[in-house]
């Protein structure tokens, strides 16, 4: 998948485009506003990462300029400014998602992954389907190998985001924002114990689990064949 | 806050200017009036006793017959206007003058006694009040010698009545001036009380009005506006700091933080003991930089920025789900957290902001409250907005640090040292006070209770 990263910032993108491109990633990289504006116009990119303070042109003033020249590509806000404002200053300004430095990169790697997939799932869909878990989403049922499983509104709402993603990698805060619309960091561990009550009822009597722990990221709902 | 007029400075001094000018004009008008009365009756009394001198003196001269004449003859030709004579004696029988009958019963005590006399004037039937002196003459007889005062009279009861009049007018005037200048007072200072307040719930862009007429009030507005645009132009600055000290001190963490993973990332993989160590290290970093993120964002509230976009919020609602988030957690430590009552109330504000608040009241209570306890969350609605009560059965804290443990700053040192339990109270603190409300802890008996008021 071809990234543009707009980052000047130079050792922590040379650290970045590194781990990008171990995970699979090809990288173009640009230093400075004026760079990456020039490249976001005529490149051919899946996914734009653009820093926010930026020498020449600012990093918002660049996802403008894109966006009223018709260029859709998802763009992720990385910023040092991570008070509310500045979030919301960010999406409006026509970003897709906003992450607060500093960040662990395994973050980086999870939201990069669900904006570029964002384009390709199926937003319309009625029913949702991992192997034997069944999720009707207009009557609100859930079913685990035709076993009715009770699920309260939350934690619904909780399995319905993660099996849109089914297969990737969803990190905590993800989850907060959302499901719960949270854009802050709780101190305690308020996601793993809501996970760990929805694979009860999930996982329970199943002869393989369908959540699972990514040490060090988050969780991934999939099967494991 | 709305001015009561009737509670103002300037109302209780025109009070005291409207009494003091009733007072004055009451005293000046009261003695003229007291002095010309005073001076009629004189210039009567005088006349009288003139007359009687006279009269006795032709009595002493001629005896009776002399007196009669006399009398006689001033009224008939040349007496004057309103003369009353009579001679009686001793048994009150009239012997001569222009009075029928003896008008007093018996002697009069009184010096100048005072009568009335009916006269038959054309058309009409007249009462005349008389003043009069009484002599006994040596021969046994009386001598009664009065004036017509019904003129004095009605001059004095017309001055009696302009007197009455003009201390009336003039403690009208005095109370509508006085009325009117403190209204236009009160008006005054109200204007900039209400900027002041405006002020203060963020709209730091606006000033006192200047009236143009140069006086002590245009001064004061002047002088106060050049003090707040001094500290606008302080408060911009100070954002403009917190973005670029946000910004300086993030990178470095951000760079650190970036090697970090790239060594967790790298391979072949590292020992299993130094990957364990950076991955402590790792978390260090992450609550250095929740720490930072918390202390800017109360530097932030408190440098007096308004809030951008505010927005309806239903407290009810937010706290609901914030409870519901948090009940497995609390559930998890042995705690109780509950939400007794749950009213909908609509704050205008930033819903983020609000969630944190909420979160950090609970928060506090889970890391403080021991197995066992319990957390009660209550949302109620109040006369101008929203209450927001939490509280709990822990440890609490003493009456003398609940000051403290609100005011941003003054706890970092303790704070940090606690992993920086005290901010948590700072910065619900200063996200209440950035939405013009207020927080109060109190002693839950035993415990902590929390009470965030926010206005709707």
């Amino acid at each position: 998948m071809h990234v543009l990263l707009i980052e000047d910032d130079l050792e922590a993108a040379r650290f970045l485009v590194k781990g990008l491109r171990e995970s699979g990633y090809s990288v173009d990289h640009a230093a400075d506003g004026r760079d990456g504006l020039f490249r976001a116009t005529e490149g051919q990119f899946e996914l734009i990462v653009t820093d926010r303070m930026l020498p020449h042109i600012d990093g918002l003033a660049i996802i403008e300029l894109i966006r009223a020249k018709g260029i859709g590509t998802p763009v992720l806000v990385l910023s040092a400014l991570g008070s509310v404002d500045d979030r919301i200053r960010g999406l409006k300004a026509g970003g897709d998602d906003y992450l607060t430095k500093p960040f662990a990169f395994a973050e980086l790697l999870a939201r990069m992954e669900a904006l570029a997939r964002r384009r390709s799932g199926a937003p319309h869909a009625t029913r949702l389907k991992v192997e034997d878990l069944e999720f009707d989403l207009l009557a609100r049922r859930v079913t685990r190998g035709g076993r009715e499983v009770e699920l309260t509104a939350r934690e619904l709402k909780l399995l319905e985001f993660l099996m849109r993603r089914a297969g990737q990698v969803v990190t905590r805060t993800m989850l907060l924002e959302g499901v719960w619309d949270l854009h802050f960091d709780p101190q305690s561990n308020l996601i793993d114990v809501h996970i760990s009550r929805l694979r009860q009822a999930i996982d329970r009597g199943a002869d393989h689990p369908l959540i699972h722990t990514v040490r060090g990221s988050g969780y991934v709902l999939r099967s494991d064949s | 806050m709305r001015l009561d007029l009737f509670n103002t400075t300037a109302f209780r001094m025109s009070v005291g200017y409207t009494l003091l000018v009733t007072l004055a004009v009451g005293v000046t008008l009261g003695s003229a009036y007291l002095l010309t009365e005073s001076l009629i009756t004189d210039e009567v009394d005088l006349i009288i006793d003139t007359e009687l001198q006279s009269l006795e003196e032709k009595y002493a001269r001629s005896g009776v017959p002399g007196v009669t004449d006399e009398i006689n003859l001033r009224i008939d030709s040349w007496g004057r206007i309103g003369a009353v004579y009579m001679l009686a004696d001793s048994t009150f029988e009239r012997l001569a003058g222009n009075v029928t009958n003896w008008p007093f019963d018996g002697m009069p005590a009184e010096r100048w006694p005072e009568f009335e006399i009916a006269t038959i004037e054309p058309g009409r039937r007249a009462v005349h009040p008389v003043r009069a002196a009484v002599r006994t003459l040596p021969g046994g007889d009386l001598l009664l010698v009065g004036t017509d005062i019904s003129q004095g009279r009605r001059f004095a009861d017309k001055f009696r009545f302009a007197t009455l009049w003009g201390i009336g007018l003039s403690t009208l005037a005095a109370a509508l001036a006085g009325f009117w200048f403190s209204f236009r007072l009160a008006r005054r200072v109200g204007e900039v009380t209400e900027t002041c307040q405006r002020i203060m719930a963020g709209d730091i862009g606006r000033r006192l009005p200047v009236a143009g007429a140069n006086d002590e009030f245009d001064a004061l507005a002047v002088a106060v506006n050049q003090v707040l645009d001094r500290l606008e132009h302080q408060a911009g600055t100070l954002r403009a700091t917190f973005d670029s000290t946000a910004h300086d001190l993030r990178a470095p963490l951000h760079r650190l933080r970036t090697r970090m993973d790239a060594l967790l990332l790298r391979a072949p993989p590292l020992e299993p003991a130094v990957h364990e160590s950076i991955e402590s290290a790792l978390r260090e970093v992450d609550r250095l930089q929740r720490t930072l993120a918390t202390l800017l964002q109360i530097a932030l509230a408190e440098s007096g920025a308004p809030l951008a976009e505010p927005a309806a919020v239903d407290m009810g609602e937010l706290t609901a789900e914030l409870v519901e988030l948090f009940e497995p957690v609390a559930l998890a430590q042995g705690l109780t957290l509950t939400l007794p009552g749950n009213a909908a109330g609509v704050v205008q504000g930033n819903r983020q902001l609000l969630a944190q608040l909420i979160t950090n009241l609970i928060e506090n209570g889970l890391k403080y409250v021991p197995a066992g306890g319990r957390i009660d969350v209550d949302v109620r609605r109040t006369a101008d907005g929203v209450q927001l009560v939490v509280s709990d059965n822990g440890p609490g804290i003493a009456a003398e640090d609940r000051a403290r443990a609100v005011q941003p700053f003054l706890r970092i040192g303790a704070g940090l040292a606690h992993e920086g339990s005290g901010l948590g109270l700072s910065l619900v603190a200063a996200i209440a006070r950035l939405h013009r409300g207020r927080l109060e802890l109190q002693s839950n008996q035993p415990g902590l209770r929390v009470l965030v008021d926010l206005p709707g």
